[in-house]
């Protein structure tokens, strides 16, 4: 079977096209429809056969009911087939949170290799698959999925700017240096003077990928509280690329200190795979050390 | 603001017109179609199904339009919009709706504002009422109420209230989401009962759950395994769990909420509170030249 890395087995193209929603039954339509023709023919027996009343009233009364019960299935029925999807797409989330990639990637194929029952469901999961991705190190397919997303779909701007904050990242990741401060620009325009930590990191990356570690250190400076208050553990990646920036000024006490923080907050071996400029810093600066406790695998 | 109780006595004054106008409802389809119907004519009895219809499909687009209203406010919450959440989500428990879920949601997402706001009494009132009603598939409201109900009770100081919330949740199959604040709360609670032992029990799971948190909500649990983990002599472990918080909050505000955890900064004077509060870089700004 294809790994994750291989292209067969993510196509992103054909996943989205795949993905897309089948167009709704009107079952509502062919109630209504078929309640009008039982109306109609009960009431033209009726009116041709006098005697056969009694029959043609119980007859409609028992296909009424039916069309009732039938409406009320089928609306079950898509309810839950629906609430299942839904409880796949939440799978989906646990497992990008959990970092079982494996897990996740396929069960991402899963969904989005039909067409998914609702919109919502769709965009979640292609949402999703984009930082699989960008795990798997393809960012072109990641930055496919952000584009296709952000042209087919009114988002509402918190999710716009959590999307384009992907997409930059991994233009950045891509060395599509030119599109990524374009798409920072963008960010920049339309975060209307919200703050937010996730541009702050993406800025901060570019500056370190651009050689401007000055830059990088006072930006670093600025928006350290907001890293801490939006970021969480993901600190971590600001304080590696701070050593970095210290590293490129030759400041090696500074890195070292900055270098230490950042392995205290994040495994070394996922700073190292989000940020490849960070490796080098490995061999120069000691990583903070894990109690005993915490060992073989912890702070993953 | 509306209080839990005005709250409560709308929302089961609710549920009671819906369900009477459910039956009626139902009661008139019966009766037209079974029991020989209100006239002596079929079209008679179909016009007066018609009109019964088209009273159920206004009366569920109304309250679908009142869900959908209700179904903002989580979104408001999480983004401190208190204001515009308390305005929906009044104006859903006063409007009426046949669906008794969508009164069910009101009545849940009115508890998650009290507790965002920090009023644990209306909380922990609301989340109450909320149990006592039959959810059937609605588990997972249940669910999170108890949550809410055991964080909102350990504010208070009742400590069995908690327990009782608590340990109803491990009859269920928990999302990650609710496992993350049950191991909250549970911290929280443990702490108070001084089961160091049970708290550092299954720590690495726990400080790796910690990390998929919020920045509070992580920086607390963190450093609430830091305390048991002093209070049982593992001060290597403290200390490295110590760190980490002074690397994601401002300590002195961490411990103004739970000055239980000054413990964790009084016993060396070099990590003070104000120490750790440079130490995490925010008071000290980095070198750039």
């Amino acid at each position: 079977m294809d790994s994750p890395q291989s292209t067969n087995f993510l196509d992103v193209h054909e996943l989205i096209e795949q993905s897309q929603p089948r167009p709704r039954v009107g079952w509502f339509g062919y109630a209504a429809g078929v309640f009008l023709l039982v109306v109609l023919s009960s009431a033209l027996v009726q009116a041709r056969v006098p005697a056969a009343k009694g029959i043609v009233d119980l007859f409609s009364k028992v296909a009424m009911i039916g069309i009732m019960v039938a409406l009320a299935l089928i609306t079950q029925l898509m309810v839950r087939r629906q609430r299942e999807e839904m409880k796949q797409v939440e799978a989906l989330e646990e497992l990008v949170q959990l970092r079982r990639w494996q897990e996740a990637a396929m069960l991402a194929r899963g969904l989005l290799s039909t067409p998914t029952r609702t919109p919502q469901a769709r965009v979640q999961t292609l949402i999703f698959l984009s930082s699989i991705l960008a795990r798997y190190h393809r960012f072109e397919d990641a930055i496919a999925i952000h584009n296709h997303l952000l042209e087919s779909i009114n988002f509402d701007d918190s999710t716009a700017h959590s999307i384009r904050l992907g997409r930059a990242m991994a233009m950045l990741r891509e060395d599509h240096l030119v599109d990524a401060d374009r798409a920072i620009s963008e960010l920049r325009r339309t975060s209307q003077g919200r703050e937010s930590a996730g541009l702050a990191l993406v800025e901060l990356y570019r500056d370190v990928k651009t050689g401007h570690p000055t830059e990088a250190i006072d930006r670093f400076n600025a928006a350290l509280p907001l890293f801490q208050k939006q970021l969480g553990h993901r600190t971590g990646d600001a304080f590696a690329l701070l050593a970095k920036a210290y590293d490129m000024r030759g400041k090696e006490a500074h890195a070292a200190a900055a270098y230490e923080k950042a392995t205290h907050l994040t495994a070394l071996s996922e700073l190292n795979r989000r940020f490849p400029e960070v490796v080098s810093l490995a061999a120069k600066y000691p990583a903070a050390v894990l109690p005993g406790e915490l060992q073989s695998g912890a702070a993953a | 603001m509306m209080s839990a109780n005005v709250a409560i006595s709308r929302f089961r004054r609710g549920l009671t017109l819906g369900a009477i106008l459910n039956g009626l409802l139902l009661g008139g389809v019966f009766f037209c179609t079974l029991l020989g119907g209100a006239f002596n004519s079929a079209s008679g009895d179909l016009l007066l199904l018609m009109i019964l219809g088209v009273i159920w499909a206004t009366l569920g687009y109304h309250s679908m339009k009142n869900s959908r209203l209700a179904a903002n406010s989580p979104s408001l919450i999480a983004a401190g919009q208190f204001d515009v959440a308390e305005y929906q989500i009044e104006k859903s428990l006063k409007n009426f709706s046949i669906f008794r879920t969508s009164k069910l949601l009101s009545l849940h997402h009115l508890a998650v504002l009290r507790h965002a706001q920090r009023r644990w009494a209306d909380a922990a009132e609301l989340c109450a009422a909320l149990l006592r009603q039959r959810l059937g598939s609605l588990t997972g409201l249940a669910r999170q109420s108890r949550l809410i109900l055991a964080d909102s009770l350990l504010e208070m100081g009742d400590l069995n209230g908690s327990y009782q919330a608590i340990s109803g949740l491990y009859e269920h199959r928990l999302t990650l989401a609710e496992a993350l604040s049950l191991l909250n709360v549970q911290l929280d609670y443990q702490w108070r009962v001084n089961a160091w032992d049970q708290m550092l029990a299954g720590v690495k799971n726990k400080v790796e759950m910690a990390e998929l948190m919020n920045t509070a909500n992580g920086a607390r649990s963190q450093a609430l395994l830091a305390l048991a983990a002093q209070r049982s002599g593992r001060g290597d472990l403290a200390a490295w769990l110590r760190r980490r918080v002074e690397l994601l909050v401002d300590v002195n505000e961490l411990t103004a909420a739970r000055p239980v955890l000054k413990e964790l900064w009084a016993s060396s004077p070099s990590a003070s509170p104000v120490a750790a509060d440079d130490a995490s870089g925010r008071g000290v700004a980095f070198d750039s030249d």
